[in-house]
């Protein structure tokens, strides 16, 4: 013998805790199912959630200004169409010099007034690139009238249906875009609708002309700006892995920022969209704190209940020399055993959830009748596919795991404190 | 010396508002290797004596010693550890785990005495074989008859190596031929191996086995004597 002091070697609790959870089979059935359920009904939510979020930011930064953003220090604050980097060309060779890995997108983005004979609207002038721009990739698809504008179209522009609609502008009509100048005076451009595009995001088809980059920059001319330098409001740097940005937006700023110039990543770009998920994934934990209650009341019931059954068996053990604690043990033991399968079979059934889900889809637009998915001044992808990251499968686990062994606690507490003599008694 | 000694021992408890006296004035003396009966009526406190023998439970008054040593003054973690190594239990019933075979119900307490797995296993299968369960010492004992599980309960006492064994009514629960079996094969495994046995009983058959008869009644001893086994033993 090792010692006079009592033994249980894992291997014996793990045996016992495993045939102990199979004594009323059905009840760990039962048991064992409702946590499983729970869980994949919790990994398809959160899956959908961060499917619908991690869309809605994709589509947010292609039709925003990119995952990271250079612009005029100040423009964020105080947008004003004379703020402008006027050295476009400089700070794309050194935005080139690093390489980025992904596309960096020169911009102007202007305050006009477009005006018809009709009427005239407040419109915000996006010049861009007409081919190769991801915002031209995320709104081409939506044209539902005319062609869209061809490089080096000093006229062409092309509007939302919205504004169509307030101006009366039909394809091929004419539009007068007025910005005005820093000092008080205004200059104008006349353009040609060449495309009416209906993204069915009001703040998109009610505001937006695009526009060649060289159409825009005839208005940073009129603000005193150098042509030849390529100025441009931002450039948008688009990454090919978004987890990267951290590192890139750190690595832009040591490169590029000055008193003149910011570096900006998309969640400081877009606040109300970052509020706006915060909101809506405190939703999702609730939902989840609701569930995690019925899967600790449901092993809580069944590892109490078998405790309860047992009161006389403990006191045998605890008679024949079993330490207080090693019992202590051996009903934690049961716990964790049912935590693991709980796990794995909820894994399981939510990993197989998951996977369909993030293959097939789940089409959110025939769901909402066809109607729109747009939100926050960006669109979720109509059809809906599930995601997982893994900070999000080991924040899932460690929740269910956690959950499932804290409701062992007190059952485990409760047949510790089994004297023998009153167990023998019942 | 005496293997136990009992000296004036005395449990009061409360019941409501009363307070009952379980055992008075309890001195007893017990040497290695006797085979004693514990006899008396209901509620002559036969269970509360066995219990503060084995350390189940505190008595109100006196003290027992065990080996030389005083288990009244044992903490807890202490007392556990001296069931362990020091005594054998046979309880009236549901003396076994349920999940384990009757196998490893007996090698549990050597497990919990951390003996090396292959002397337990070969104490354990030796004393199945004495008790006669050598062909059934993997059933549960969902799968044994009452007798059976009795006398892998005494299997159990026995392979752990006690210097005590104490039993709580053992065939209270059994039919006439497996009572006198089991108490054939614990006279038997306590002559062999010259353990001590205490076990309660009214039981007329279980009296006859006897060697010693402390005889119990409100809770005090009214007679203590030496008799000549005038049993016949069973072929188990």
């Amino acid at each position: 013998m090792n010692s006079r002091h009592s033994h249980l070697p894992v291997a014996m609790l793990l045996m016992l805790a495993w045939r102990n959870i199979w004594r009323h089979w059905r009840r760990t059935l039962i048991t064992l199912s409702s946590i499983a359920i729970g869980f994949a009904l919790s990994v398809l939510m959160i899956g959908i959630g961060d499917g619908a979020h991690n869309s809605l930011i994709r589509n947010a930064i292609k039709l925003g200004e990119g995952h990271i953003t250079v612009q005029p220090r100040g423009y964020l604050e105080a947008p004003a169409n004379h703020k402008y980097l006027a050295d476009g060309k400089a700070l794309l060779a050194k935005l080139d010099a690093l390489e980025v890995p992904g596309s960096v997108e020169p911009r102007i983005a202007l305050q006009v007034l477009a005006s018809t004979a009709n009427n005239s609207v407040g419109a915000g002038l996006e010049g861009l690139s007409p081919r190769g721009d991801r915002r031209v990739d995320m709104l081409k698809p939506h044209l539902v009238d005319g062609a869209w504008i061809e490089p080096g179209d000093l006229r062409g522009i092309v509007i939302g249906a919205g504004m169509a609609g307030k101006l009366k502008a039909k394809v091929g009509g004419k539009v007068v875009l007025m910005a005005g100048k820093q000092g008080g005076d205004s200059q104008a451009q006349l353009a040609r609708v060449r495309g009416i595009f209906d993204s069915k995001v009001d703040e998109l088809d009610d505001y937006l002309i695009l526009g060649d980059i060289a159409l825009a920059r005839r208005f940073l001319e009129g603000e005193g700006a150098d042509p030849t330098l390529e100025p441009v409001t931002r450039f948008a740097v688009f990454l090919d892995d978004p987890d990267d940005m951290a590192a890139w937006k750190a690595r832009l700023k040591a490169a590029l920022e000055s008193d003149r110039v910011a570096v900006l990543d998309w969640q400081e770009m877009m606040p109300q969209l970052v509020q706006f998920i915060m909101v809506d994934d405190a939703g999702n934990y609730i939902f989840l704190v609701l569930i995690l209650i019925m899967v600790v009341f449901g092993i809580l019931n069944t590892v109490l209940m078998s405790v309860l059954e047992r009161t006389r068996e403990f006191g045998l053990l605890r008679a024949l020399g079993l330490a207080r604690r090693q019992l202590l043990a051996l009903v934690f033991c049961e716990s964790l055993v049912l935590s693991l399968l709980a796990v794995t079979i909820g894994w399981i059934m939510g990993g197989g959830t998951h996977l369909w889900f993030s293959t097939h889809g789940i089409d959110i637009a025939s769901l909402m009748g066809g109607g729109s998915t747009a939100m926050m001044g960006s669109f979720m992808d109509p059809v809906i596919r599930t995601e997982l990251s893994w900070d999000r499968v080991v924040q899932l686990t460690l929740i269910i795991f956690g959950a499932t062994l804290g409701s062992g606690i007190y059952p485990a507490i409760k047949a510790a404190r089994v004297t023998p003599v009153q167990a023998l008694r019942t | 010396m005496a293997l136990l000694s009992l000296h004036g021992i005395g449990k009061r408890y409360r019941q409501g508002e009363v307070e009952v006296s379980a055992l008075q004035g309890i001195d007893l003396e017990i040497e290695e290797g006797e085979f004693v009966a514990l006899v008396g009526p209901s509620g002559s406190g036969k269970t509360t004596l066995l219990n503060i023998v084995g350390g189940l439970d505190a008595p109100s008054e006196g003290r027992t010693e065990l080996n030389g040593t005083d288990i009244t003054t044992l903490k807890e973690a202490r007392l556990s550890d001296f069931r362990l190594f020091q005594l054998g239990f046979i309880f009236q019933a549901y003396n076994l785990v349920p999940v384990l075979s009757a196998l490893e119900n007996v090698e549990l307490v050597m497990v919990m005495q951390g003996r090396p797995a292959e002397d337990r296993r070969r104490r354990a299968q030796h004393y199945l074989d004495l008790v006669g369960l050598d062909k059934v010492m993997h059933r549960r004992p969902s799968a044994l008859s009452g007798g059976q599980q009795q006398r892998v309960a005494v299997a159990r006492a026995l392979a752990a190596g006690p210097r005590l064994v104490l039993a709580d009514e053992p065939t209270a629960n059994l039919d006439s031929e497996n009572a006198t079996a089991l108490l054939d094969i614990m006279h038997r495994l306590a002559r062999k191996q010259k353990t001590t046995f205490i076990f309660s009983t009214h039981d007329q058959r279980v009296m006859e086995r006897a060697e010693r008869i402390v005889t119990l009644r409100d809770g005090k001893i009214v007679d203590d004597r030496r008799v000549e086994a005038r049993h016949h033993e069973h072929a188990d």
